[in-house]
């Protein structure tokens, strides 16, 4: 019953939130000095032409109006203009966008795939990187192996992704070829090529990220193994290995889980400059160019799918803190 | 026509198949290798678009790229390297008949056209693809026909508004289109995408784009958006009836999406497959630089002579300005040469003297300001002193916030300020740009813009910058010039149907124009473009500065 509650409570909040990143992102863009009917406005853009084309895409309506219509079609559905060439687009429509002639959900849906490919192994990649630095460091405190890692954690943390995108790309595709320098090929199509053209990516956000574990990871370990219990495991005879692996590393994992958990949120929606560096057209390569195209269906449906992400997110983290803390959940 | 400009040619001809066969011929920066067509490989091209919609209602493709692989339209052009880019007959036998003082176009198809599915390609076809741009659901294409046909204006396209009355198709190869007023340029007009045939059994207006009927070399084979455009061979495509593709490659693949700067990379790396590709975006300045140090990338980079004209725009309707001495001063003023810096130098761009840009036939080359690259400040401080503007002269100038055009716009007040005139620089993104410099108010006193017709007329060049119908609403008359005597000679040369004698008026305009300086041209701006070693046929000629796909071919 309790859970029940609390997770009746959570989906309540979760489209609380979600109604007003979407109400929010409409008003900004209305707030914008910028017609999106110009770009589908064919040339010379008469204002004739203007005027069909804001009709059509319905962009001649008050702005809460067309906010209602966007909910209205994600429960029913919506068409745009009438006859044997009306564009229907099915519920749950989230718009649909003029630029790309699809739907909003089909074109996310379209781009999850490479979108979640990058992330996850990139994610799992930076984990252990960053939590296995972390820990060597607070453990080896003070040694060339602690300042090594975290002069190479500073690194990361302050390289640009798009430079260091680049760099690798020079070095491991280019100079050495070792790797593909770009593209994507499906985990369905072939799953040796598809790693192998993730190997990069992955590694390029996982350096980066993993630095900021590292030294998170370091400092909670510090402060863990300053602890009453660890001296009296240490007390008791127990192994190195054991009272930093069994008894330090659970109660470091806590705000490293916390950080994962939002960080992995914001990557699913969207590697924004890693798509586009190594030219894969995942949800943020989807996200550039709908704002860069004015595509107001398309921006408020990444971002509504984003935030979706990173509320589901803090949602699995939550979950987690009691399997890694059963105090949590006491 | 066009703010940024978009296609690209090539041309194979004769004499360059004859002499065959090697690299770049010292001198010619717009010429890539050359040599017969060799039949059969893969070209790749490397595109930063991650949507390729190949519908015809709904491109604004040129000629020479794309959708010129895929569909025919009724006319197309010929463009080679050094000579102006000519219409030529495509689907029809001849670039049209005129009657009725050029308010009636008649055209005859070609004997024996088929699809790539082995149907007769059909004068109805053709009048359904134009009907169809009409319809709002398929807006976004080029549409100069819409406001020309006799009751374009209120059409709503075949699906809710029936058909068009002023599209007549007689028999299955001829169309005849009747207009509101004599159009001398017509033929050009009929060359772009909305008058490719579309058959209206295949029609699905959601979908049609992803694979059209092709009615060019080749087809559709796989069309996945934001990765791959491929492209396969037509089998009832028949060269004999066309006069400019020379269909080369079996297959050409679009990777879509590619970043500009590791395409560039990719193409100066030419390693494996990438031998076969070209870039189909301009090559970024840093690789410009990258590229100039190596000699064999060197040799695969190809420059156009001329792109878009890049023009600093006077509101002739504020304050000063209105006054043409003051006008005249800020065209003595400008130091061009700066500008030309700004751009990267040369390699970026000619300085401009005329409004008709070079490749466009009929265009005279003059100079009715002759200051030198950078600029008369003394005749510009003589004539502000003669206008009562000697001093304190202060004017605001809307730029677009990207790097080049800031660049541009501290060029032209750097020059500026050496007569004594004040620029304050005002800068936004694209579209409030376009918003704040085509709309109805006009709050600026000078604005920088670049220009390339989408078709190579001089009309392209003059009427939409320079006709007084095309003040606010969206036009692109930025100087808000309106006098009468230049439209009325826009009026009569766009009535012309005798290309020379429409020419003539053409050239005509352009000086007239030019005495009432309403804007200073600044450059006529060059793109470059890089290739792999295994391209072959590779050019950019002056009209459009954009390599052309329809002559491209591999050595292998």
């Amino acid at each position: 019953m309790r859970t029940a509650r609390f997770i009746a409570g959570r989906l309540l909040s979760m489209v609380l939130v979600l109604l007003i990143v979407s109400a929010l992102t409409y008003l900004v863009f209305f707030l914008l000095p910028s017609d999106p009917a110009q770009l589908s406005c064919g040339k010379p853009c008469t204002p004739q032409n203007l005027a069909i084309a804001r009709s059509f895409m319905g962009y001649d309506e008050p702005v809460w109006r067309q906010y209602l219509a966007f909910l209205e079609g994600i429960v029913r559905g919506r068409s745009y203009g009438t006859g044997p060439a009306a564009i229907h687009c099915a519920a749950p429509c989230f718009g649909y966008s003029f630029q790309l002639a699809a739907p909003v959900t089909q074109l996310i849906l379209s781009r999850i795939p490479v979108t979640f490919s990058i992330a996850i192994g990139a994610a799992v990649l930076w984990l252990l990187l960053g939590v296995a630095a972390g820990v060597s460091s607070a453990v080896k405190r003070g040694t060339l192996v602690d300042r090594a890692a975290m002069a190479l954690a500073v690194g990361g943390v302050s390289a640009p992704a798009y430079l260091v995108g680049l760099l690798a790309i020079l070095l491991f595709g280019f100079t050495l070829n070792m790797v593909p320098v770009n593209g994507y090929v499906a985990l369905t199509e072939n799953p040796v090529q598809w790693a192998w053209h993730l190997v990069l990516p992955w590694c390029v956000l996982a350096v980066m990220s993993a630095a900021v574990y590292a030294r998170l990871t370091r400092a909670q370990m510090l402060d863990v193994l300053g602890e009453d219990y660890i001296r009296t495991a240490r007390a008791k005879g127990l192994r190195e290995w054991r009272i930093v692996g069994r008894h330090g590393l659970r109660n470091v994992l806590i705000p490293v889980v916390t950080l994962f958990g939002l960080d992995l949120g914001q990557l699913l929606g969207g590697a924004v400059i890693t798509e586009r560096v190594f030219s894969m057209q995942g949800l943020g390569a989807l996200l550039i160019d709908a704002v860069g195209n004015l595509d107001l269906p398309l921006i408020v449906g990444i971002t509504l799918f984003s935030a979706f992400l990173i509320i589901l997110a803090n949602a699995a983290v939550d979950l987690l803190y009691g399997a890694i803390d059963p105090r949590a959940t006491a | 026509m066009k703010r940024h400009g978009v296609t690209g040619v090539v041309a194979v001809t004769a004499a360059l198949a004859l002499a065959a066969c090697n690299a770049n011929p010292s001198g010619t920066a717009s010429a890539g290798p050359t040599g017969a067509v060799t039949k059969g490989g893969t070209l790749t091209i490397l595109t930063a678009s991650t949507n390729l919609n190949l519908d015809p209602a709904k491109s604004q493709n040129l000629a020479t790229t794309t959708l010129g692989l895929v569909l025919r339209r009724l006319t197309t052009w010929d463009i080679q390297p050094g000579k102006p880019a000519t219409v030529v007959p495509d689907l029809a036998t001849t670039t049209g008949t005129s009657s009725d003082g050029g308010k009636t176009w008649t055209y005859q198809l070609k004997d024996g056209l088929k699809y790539a599915d082995g149907t007769p390609i059909t004068a109805q076809d053709v009048k359904y693809g134009v009907e169809r741009s009409f319809a709002p659901e398929l807006s976004g294409g080029l549409g100069y026909h819409k406001g020309l046909l006799v009751g374009g204006d209120a059409y709503k396209g075949p699906y809710t508004g029936g058909d068009l009355a002023s599209i007549a198709t007689p028999d299955s190869r001829t169309i005849v289109f009747h207009l509101n007023k004599s159009y001398g340029d017509w033929p050009w007009i009929v060359s772009t995408p909305a008058f490719a045939p579309v058959p209206k059994a295949k029609d699905d207006p959601q979908k049609y784009g992803n694979d059209p009927v092709a009615s060019g070399p080749y087809q559709v084979d796989v069309n996945q958006q934001g990765s791959v455009l491929r492209l396969k061979r037509n089998p009832y495509w028949d060269a004999k009836t066309d006069s400019v593709r020379t269909a080369g490659p079996d297959q050409i693949v679009f990777q879509l999406g590619q970043d500009t700067t590791v395409q560039a990379q990719r193409l100066i790396a030419d390693s494996g497959k990438d031998k076969d590709a070209f870039g189909a975006g301009f090559v970024p300045p840093a690789q410009l630089v990258q590229i100039e140090q190596n000699p064999t990338a060197k040799s695969r980079l190809v420059t156009s002579d001329s792109g878009a004209l890049e023009f600093l725009a006077l509101n002739t309707t504020r304050g000063a300005l209105s006054d043409l001495r003051v006008r005249q001063a800020v065209e003595y003023a400008v130091d061009k040469k700066s500008v030309q810096v700004a751009a990267g130098g040369p390699i970026g761009g000619d300085l401009a003297t005329t409004l008709i840009t070079p490749g466009i036939a009929g265009r005279v080359d003059y100079d009715l300001y002759p200051a030198g690259p950078d600029g008369d400040v003394a005749k510009a401080k003589q004539l502000l002193a003669a206008s009562g503007h000697a001093t304190g002269l202060k004017l605001t100038l809307l730029v677009q916030d990207d790097d080049l055009n800031l660049a541009y716009a501290q060029a032209v007040q750097q020059g500026l300020q050496r007569a004594g005139i004040t620029v304050t620089i005002k800068s936004e993104d694209e579209d409030a740009w376009v918003a704040d410099a085509t709309g109805d108010k006009g709050d600026y006193d000078l604005t920088i813009a670049d220009w390339q017709p989408d078709f190579p007329s001089a009309n392209g060049n003059i009427e939409p910058l320079f006709g007084s119908s095309e003040i606010g609403g969206g036009g692109f008359n930025l100087s808000r010039y309106s006098q009468s005597q230049a439209d009325g000679l826009i009026q009569q040369a766009t009535g012309e149907t005798d290309p020379a004698k429409a020419q003539a008026l053409w050239a005509q305009a352009d000086k007239r124009i030019m005495q009432d300086a309403p804007v200073v041209p600044l450059l006529y701006t060059k793109n470059s473009f890089l290739h792999g070693s295994d391209v072959q046929n590779f050019f950019v000629a002056s009209f459009p500065a954009y390599p052309n796909y329809l002559k491209v071919s591999l050595t292998k």
